[in-house]
């Protein structure tokens, strides 16, 4: 099926192979360079995702590199992982995007054009995050501070998402 | 109709933010949320916009009766729109009928008035076309959620055949009729000179030709011909389809060029004020009686979208029973490959009627053949039956029946003149 893919899909499937990729090869800038099994299984999960956008490959393929992320940079609070969440919500929008028809369906520029505005909303959230995190890094750690960051995060989700609502581009 | 499902990318944004939020919280990796923050607002911002009403929808079609190669338009409706930020349609392609877009897929947002995306159909051939069936998915906003896809059963059109390019300047051979536009064997109150003669009780004064009245010493008036409408029957044979159809801008068919034709020559004579009837020989037995005038074209031009292609069960010369009147001119519209066909036009010929026939058989038409059957064999047997239709014709020519091949304007002119003179002269009827 794959001749079949418009150049509009094929740009799609590229970015959600690629930000996966991006988002675990980033961790090589900082020093750590991931094993060449877990590129492997990424890349397979990844190509898995970009043949089939609606199946579970994508989302195991970020778990991946997620936890990768977790496990091989300690305290890795890097401007890096700016790049790697770029990568996850590229690769996040476009199988979104794909997932919207078969892949025979030609991709509606409009449609583009609004998610793109929401991914890089959305993504406003990840340098703010990241933000906090170094200026809060070198205080000591007061009891319950993770459940009210938590708290804090989820209540500016759902501001944002109500702000998002009320300015949708058209 | 389905129900609203979580789409993939939902799923996806809830696993992703939650496992980077729990991990990062177990580990005191912080990063973790920085990778995983814009999933959490995707996640939230679609289970924020889980649908609560169940919007039904159906597809209609602008138009349900077209001509070859005109377009309509397929729309969506949706009941309720209030939760449903995108859409997208599938529509299954079908033989004869193009699509715009082409593949007959499209994916669009809802635009800020409510106005979907919409379907263009145009058929490339007259006849009965069944739209093929259409999936429809509906996603909410944030794409958090997917109404189907839902499959719709595609809506039907009727084709009626394009109007082709047709007139004639020729009169009908042998008016019999009340009024019309044909000139008349007989004297009536037209406006073509008949002749001069004496003066009869009953004649108009306004007919009296002074100048010759006067010169003559007697009254003398002007008679002119009558003009009347004549009775116009169309035989259509569609006892087969030869020939490859590419539709309304493609290769013609045996049937296309029938089909058009026929319509074409209805138009003509309804326009002109004579009496068009339509006898199909063909599996359906299409018949339309004698008529005039708009709503009787559209009559026969729906028949002729109809037909039903095929021999019917037992067919043979004696079931054609035409019910041609005197007067009546008959076209038939055949390839000629049936022998019924030609024994009947035969048979109308000897009746005295002016009969002709147009040649519909495409120059590249090739027999359909059964797989496997040696090409060199059908090819000799196609020939083989060519030759006798050859000679069908030339027999038919010799009747004096002519016979032409469609061209569009000007294609009877000549053959009807030629008829309209030799219907001057005596005949020999026989019944």
């Amino acid at each position: 099926m794959i001749g079949a893919w418009s150049p509009g899909q094929w740009a799609l499937r590229v970015t959600m192979v690629l930000g996966v990729l991006v988002a675990l090869a980033s961790t090589t800038l900082v020093g750590v360079v991931p094993d060449w099994w877990l590129v492997l299984v990424v890349t397979g999960l990844a190509l898995g995702f970009a043949s089939s956008p609606e199946s579970h490959a994508g989302a195991v393929a970020m778990a991946f590199v997620v936890v990768w992320w977790g496990v091989s940079l300690r305290d890795g609070l890097h401007p890096e992982a700016l790049l790697a969440a770029a990568g996850l919500l590229a690769s996040h929008v476009a199988g979104l995007l794909a997932a919207y028809g078969p892949d025979e369906l030609s991709v509606d520029a409009a449609t583009v054009r609004r998610w793109v505005f929401r991914g890089l909303a959305s993504f406003l959230l990840a340098p703010a995050v990241w933000l906090v995190a170094v200026l809060l890094r070198d205080r000591p750690e007061a009891p319950g501070v993770w459940v009210a960051g938590l708290t804090v995060a989820l209540i500016a989700t759902v501001a944002a998402s109500m702000a998002f609502t009320a300015q949708e581009p058209t | 109709m389905t129900h609203w499902h979580t789409t993939a990318a939902l799923s996806r944004a809830l696993a992703i933010g939650s496992l980077g939020l729990a991990v990062a919280v177990l580990s005191g990796e912080p990063v973790l949320v920085v990778l995983t923050a814009p999933f959490l607002v995707f996640a939230a911002l679609g289970l924020l916009h889980r649908p609560t009403t169940e919007p039904r929808f159906t597809t209609q079609l602008d138009h349900a009766v077209l001509h070859e190669g005109q377009g309509t338009r397929s729309r969506l409706s949706v009941d309720d729109l209030s939760e449903v930020e995108q859409v997208t349609r599938l529509a299954a392609s079908v033989p004869h009928v193009a699509m715009h877009p082409a593949d007959g897929r499209i994916c669009r947002l809802i635009g800020p008035d409510g106005t979907l995306p919409v379907v263009e159909v145009s058929p490339r051939r007259w006849g009965r076309r069944n739209l093929g069936e259409e999936n429809i998915a509906l996603t909410s906003r944030w794409a958090g959620y997917r109404l189907g896809p839902t499959t719709l059963i595609g809506h039907q059109l009727q084709v009626l055949p394009v109007r082709a390019p047709f007139d004639s300047r020729a009169e009908a051979p042998q008016p019999i009729g009340l009024v019309g536009a044909h000139r008349s064997r007989r004297l009536g109150d037209g406006t073509e000179f008949a002749a001069i003669r004496p003066f009869q009780a009953g004649d108009r004064l306004r007919r009296i030709n002074w100048r010759v009245s006067l010169r003559s010493q007697s009254l003398h008036v002007v008679t002119s011909r009558g003009e009347e409408d004549t009775g116009v029957l169309v035989v259509v044979d569609a006892l087969a389809d030869h020939g490859r159809s590419g539709g309304v801008d493609g290769t013609a068919s045996s049937l296309d060029v029938t089909v058009r034709a026929a319509a074409a020559l209805a138009e003509h004579h309804v326009r002109r004020g004579d009496r068009v009837a339509l006898r199909v020989v063909g599996a359906g037995w299409e018949s339309v009686g004698y008529g005039a005038g708009q709503r009787h074209l559209r009559m026969i031009l729906g028949r002729l979208a109809l037909l039903h292609v095929g021999e019917p069960r037992g067919f043979s010369a004696d079931h054609l029973q035409f019910g041609a009147t005197a007067g009546t001119v008959v076209i038939v519209l055949s390839p000629m490959l049936s022998d019924a066909m030609a024994t009947a036009t035969a048979t109308l010929l000897r009746r005295g009627l002016p009969v002709l026939v147009i040649d519909t058989l495409p120059p590249d038409a090739a027999p359909a053949v059964v797989e496997g059957t040696d090409p060199r064999v059908a090819d000799v047997a196609w020939r083989m039956r060519r030759l006798e239709r050859d000679q069908v014709l030339a027999r038919l020519s010799a009747l004096g029946c002519p016979v032409v091949v469609w061209r569009g304007p000007g294609t009877l002119d000549d053959v009807l003149r030629r008829l309209a003179r030799r219907a001057q002269l005596p005949q020999v009827s026989a019944r």
